[in-house]
């Protein structure tokens, strides 16, 4: 048997990482393999790739994909002003973040604002089960009124919603998906990978030790039976020529993408418009209401302006200018100390 | 030490259920009168890794998870090739014959395997396991069956009548097994005595605090301060306690201190990278002289670090926590009876002098399981809420919040009475509460608000007790420590007047504000002083310097997460006394 290699010659193995230590079944090793599955396939150099965590089990996963790529696991909630750093510094690398809800939307809810504000550059999935894993399966701020955990009151308190915060932000890609639906998933994280800004992948990651029971509305069972696509999604990478993949039967459309490729969403029963807010706020909404959960490409925006773009940052790394980059010029050194003769 | 003595471990991985037989074999020996004190070794994970949970039982009250490992209970094959090779003689180990292999080991061991399926029966639930080596450790200890039923049924009462009787029947197989097939143990347990009570140290700070009338209590999760919340959640709606779980650290400090500034007594409680978070807060509490009362449960840091693990590491980060020179109180309670005893005090004195009160825990006592004489739990201590307006008196319209006193102290009016508005501010300001930051910042304004504040640490440092000396006064060493190593050093100067060597104990509570000068005169009359810590740097002898300019004689040091064992203690002082060594760095026997 021939092994399989992607386009830049790279064995899938290449893209794998070190064995999970979380509880099996967990949704977010799903996840993981996801992301391995999806850079590989995008055929992104792993050394091109930096891998940013807060903390949580959500946020452990890097340690489970893409091994060899970079890392940097950061302190709970503050990924992404960890990751606008790294970004300032060296743009031209690609930026995964993982965080969890609790990271996300608890302490972390702040630095998710901001970074969607400033249009970061880089994919930010949050691995969304409603609780606090790694200290114990407390409610986090994205579980429903209503669910209840395993051996727990039902939670009071009614949720954030990331993917309308984002869209109500300005982002310009807002997903929301499910670690049980791989093919969706996967073709949502290569878009976001392909995509130029910021990309919000929530998606929904059942807590098997801690919430995975029938009364709450973050485990499998219940996600499964009231998931709700908008479209089926489908990538197809700039390197392949779209001229040669099927074309669907019924109606569909194409989403051209930053790097050249294409999402393809194939609509199910009413057509979703990825361009138009009120279109998106109004499917997460109506989902609310009736305890669905709404998943797909909800909001999509090309161009604007991402983080680096509006400080102006130069091609070269900032990583990496060269020392006479580094300080003023001979001359302009010159004028300086001129000035300060008067 | 005569009577009987005997440490029991569990191992296993998260998830295989080890706290259940912990919590059986703790009640039982609680129920009995024995007295117990648990240590879990355990990792940042649900799942799989490495739990190995010390239970030692004593005919005498013990603070320590002791020296040895006299019986080993397997839950995997892992446990059993991380310890056998290092067991004694007369050491039990139980196992799962059918899952369990054993290896090597040394002469003397007794091994007790178990053929699980063969006991149990056909298509058992796993953690079978569990309830077979309990029945088992008992049966060897000469514990009666009868003891273990009760217990057993206490256990499973909530989860059905069938797993109960399936529990019993499993365990008297077991019992009858061994008593057919193996040794006794090494010791008996005595007879039983005046049934014990069982807690865990967080659960020691929720209660105390419950008992000083806090009303107010919210956190952020982050182990090993979790308890703590869990207690106040479970318990809070009976008690009347508003208990808030909150979305960072920074929100929970400020809630606590609205909370207090209205009125009630407010607590919350952290491990260090939350206080870290804090610290605006706590400045921010003593500008505008609100009581609270903040816990750090110190983790080995820095930053997230390992989060199951044990280390005095924080107390710079409190000695220095915020902006700005502020009068504050500190202390670090050296078990979780004596942060019961001693939190109304806190309170009591956080409201006299109106300013933040931190105390520092640690890993060791927060997550401690331990048996307590239930006569010492009084939830009813004394509430003084110090200098109080809760009514409209004489100085209703003429109200100074900051007012000028000799003490510094000035009476503190709740919002919402008439006549007394005010207003609360982290500028500086005037006693009437008007700002001085904006218009002029006045230099003689600011100075006598200032020294107002600062004259309040000379009342709180004279109602503070001076540290004391305990033991003989004429020993040859005097072993220096502060917070949870109280236990382990009072048991390692017990085995080392034993072997001869008479060593007495100094230990500090209260650190700040800090009683210099008799700490001073202690360590003066001392003939060689080594202090004992569990941090790289000997933190707390730097500030001990600080404060007295007094340096000691020798250091122990433990920096690797697991807590001291008394011979680590015993051995270093010998070695201190015998080879002129200044610093010793025990080395950790049990590798989790
Ligand atoms: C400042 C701070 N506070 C608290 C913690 C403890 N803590 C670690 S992970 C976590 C919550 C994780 O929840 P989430 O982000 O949803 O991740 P999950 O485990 O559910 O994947 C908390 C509260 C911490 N590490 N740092
Ligand atoms: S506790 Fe929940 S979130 Fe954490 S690893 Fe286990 S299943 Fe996953
Ligand atoms: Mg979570």
């Amino acid at each position: 048997m021939s092994i399989k290699l992607n386009v830049i010659n790279l064995e899938k193995s290449e893209y794998t990482g070190g064995k999970s230590s979380l509880c099996p079944g967990c949704g977010h090793d799903q996840i993981s393999k996801v992301i391995i599955q999806a850079a590989w396939e995008n055929g992104i150099p792993p050394e091109g790739i930096v891998k940013m965590s807060g903390i949580g089990c959500s946020s452990k996963t890097p340690a489970y994909f893409l091994g060899k790529s970079h890392g940097f696991n950061t302190v709970h909630g503050r990924m992404p002003s960890v990751t606008t750093g790294a970004a300032m510094a060296n743009k031209n690398l690609l930026y995964i973040g993982v965080s969890g809800d609790g990271d996300t939307a608890s302490i972390g809810i702040g630095q998710f604002i901001h970074a969607i504000r400033r249009n970061l550059n880089m994919v930010y999935i949050i691995e969304n089960n409603g609780v606090y894993g790694l200290t114990k399966g407390q409610y986090s701020a994205t579980m429903e009124r209503g669910s209840t955990k395993r051996k727990g009151q039902p939670n009071d308190q009614p949720p954030i919603d990331l993917c309308k915060m984002a869209i109500n932000l300005g982002c310009g890609f807002v997903a929301r998906s499910f670690s049980g639906s791989k093919k969706q998933l996967t073709a949502l994280i290569k878009a976001g990978m392909s995509h130029n800004g910021m990309a919000i992948i929530d998606v929904i990651s059942p807590c098997v030790t801690f919430a995975n029971n029938d009364e709450s509305y973050r485990s499998y069972g219940y996600v499964k039976d009231n998931e709700e696509p908008l479209h089926v999604a489908d990538y197809i990478p700039h390197f392949s020529p779209i001229a040669e993949v099927d074309i669907p039967e019924g109606e569909y459309k194409d989403i051209e993408l930053f790097d050249g490729s294409t999402l393809r969403l194939e609509t199910i029963s009413d057509h979703h418009d990825t361009s138009d807010v009120v279109a998106a706020l109004s499917a997460i909404h109506y989902a609310e209401q009736q305890g669905k959960h709404v998943t797909g490409l909800l909001y999509f925006e090309a161009d604007i302006p991402t983080a680096d773009e509006v400080q102006g940052l130069v091609d070269i790394p900032l990583s990496s200018l060269p020392a006479e980059l580094m300080r003023p010029s001979r001359a302009k050194h010159d004028e300086l100390i001129r000035k300060l003769i008067g | 030490m005569s009577g009987f003595d005997y440490v029991i471990t569990i191992g296993g991985a998260a998830g295989q259920g080890i706290a259940t037989p912990g919590n059986i074999l703790a009640r039982l020996f609680a129920r009995l009168g024995i007295h117990m004190y648990a240590y879990n070794a355990y990792q940042s994970i649900i799942r799989g890794g490495h739990s190995f949970l010390t239970i030692r039982c004593s005919d005498h009250e013990i603070r320590t998870h002791g020296d040895v490992i006299d019986l080993m209970i397997c839950l995997n094959q892992d446990t059993m090739d991380r310890h056998l090779e290092h067991l004694g003689p007369n050491t039990s180990v139980i196992f799962n014959s059918d899952t369990i292999e054993p290896g090597k080991a040394a002469d003397g061991v007794r091994l007790c395997p178990m053929a699980v399926t063969e006991i149990v029966g056909k298509g058992a639930n796993k953690l079978m396991q569990n309830t077979v080596a309990i029945a088992v450790t008992c049966q060897l200890l000469g514990i009666e069956f009868k003891a273990l039923e009760d217990v057993l049924n206490f256990q499973f009462s909530a989860k059905g009548e069938e797993l109960m009787a399936m529990n019993v029947k499993v365990a008297w197989a077991a019992y009858e097994h061994s008593a057919a097939n193996f040794k006794p143990a090494s010791q008996q347990a005595p007879k039983p005595g005046r049934p014990l009570a069982v807690w865990a140290g967080n659960q020691a700070f929720a209660m105390a605090a419950a008992g000083a009338g806090v009303k107010f209590y919210c956190a952020y999760p982050m182990s090993p301060s979790t308890g703590i919340l869990h207690w106040m959640a479970a318990n809070g709606r009976e008690l009347g306690i508003m208990v808030r779980q909150v979305e960072d650290e920074i929100s929970v400090i400020c809630m606590t201190v609205g909370a207090a500034h209205a009125g009630c007594r407010s607590m919350c409680a952290t491990s260090g990278g939350g206080f870290a978070l804090m610290t605006e807060g706590v400045g921010a509490a003593a500008m505008m002289e609100i009581p609270i009362v903040i816990v750090n449960v110190q983790r080995a840091g820095p930053s997230t670090g390992v989060p199951t693990k044990t280390e005095q590491g924080d107390l710079w980060q409190v000695l220095g926590a915020s902006q700005g020179d502020f009068p504050k109180l500190i202390l670090a309670p050296s078990s979780p009876l004596d942060a019961f005893q001693t939190i109304p005090e806190v309170f009591n004195l956080a409201d006299k002098y109106q300013l933040p009160a931190i105390i520092l825990s640690d890993l060791l006592i927060s997550d401690e399981t331990s048996t307590i004489d239930p006569e010492l739990l009084d939830m009813h201590p004394l509430i003084d809420r110090g200098e109080l307006i809760t009514e409209v008196g004489d100085e209703a319209g003429n109200y100074e919040r900051y007012k000028f006193t000799d003490s510094g102290i000035s009476p503190r009016a709740l919002p919402g009475i008439p006549g007394y508005e005010h207003v609360v501010a982290t500028d500086e300001h005037m006693p009437d509460g008007v700002l001085i930051s904006d218009e002029y910042t006045h230099p003689h304004k600011r100075r006598a608000m200032l020294e107002k504040r600062q004259r309040k640490m000379d009342g709180l440092l004279a109602d503070l007790p001076p540290p004391a000396i305990v033991g003989d006064a004429d020993a040859e060493v005097t072993l220096v420590g502060w917070g949870s190593t109280a236990g382990v050093i009072q048991e390692a100067i017990g085995q080392l007047a034993q072997a001869g060597v008479s060593v007495n104990h100094l230990h500090f509570k209260w650190l700040v504000p800090f009683h210099a000068d008799e700490a001073v005169q202690l360590l003066s009359s001392c003939k060689r002083t080594i202090i004992v810590e569990n941090n790289y740097s000997g933190l707390f002898h730097r500030y001990l310097r600080g404060e007295t300019g007094f340096t000691v004689d020798g250091h122990i040091r433990k920096y690797d997460g697991e807590p001291f064992k008394p011979h680590h203690i015993v051995a270093a002082v010998q070695e201190q006394l015998e080879g002129g060594e200044t610093l010793s760095v025990p080395y950790e026997e049990i590798i989790v």
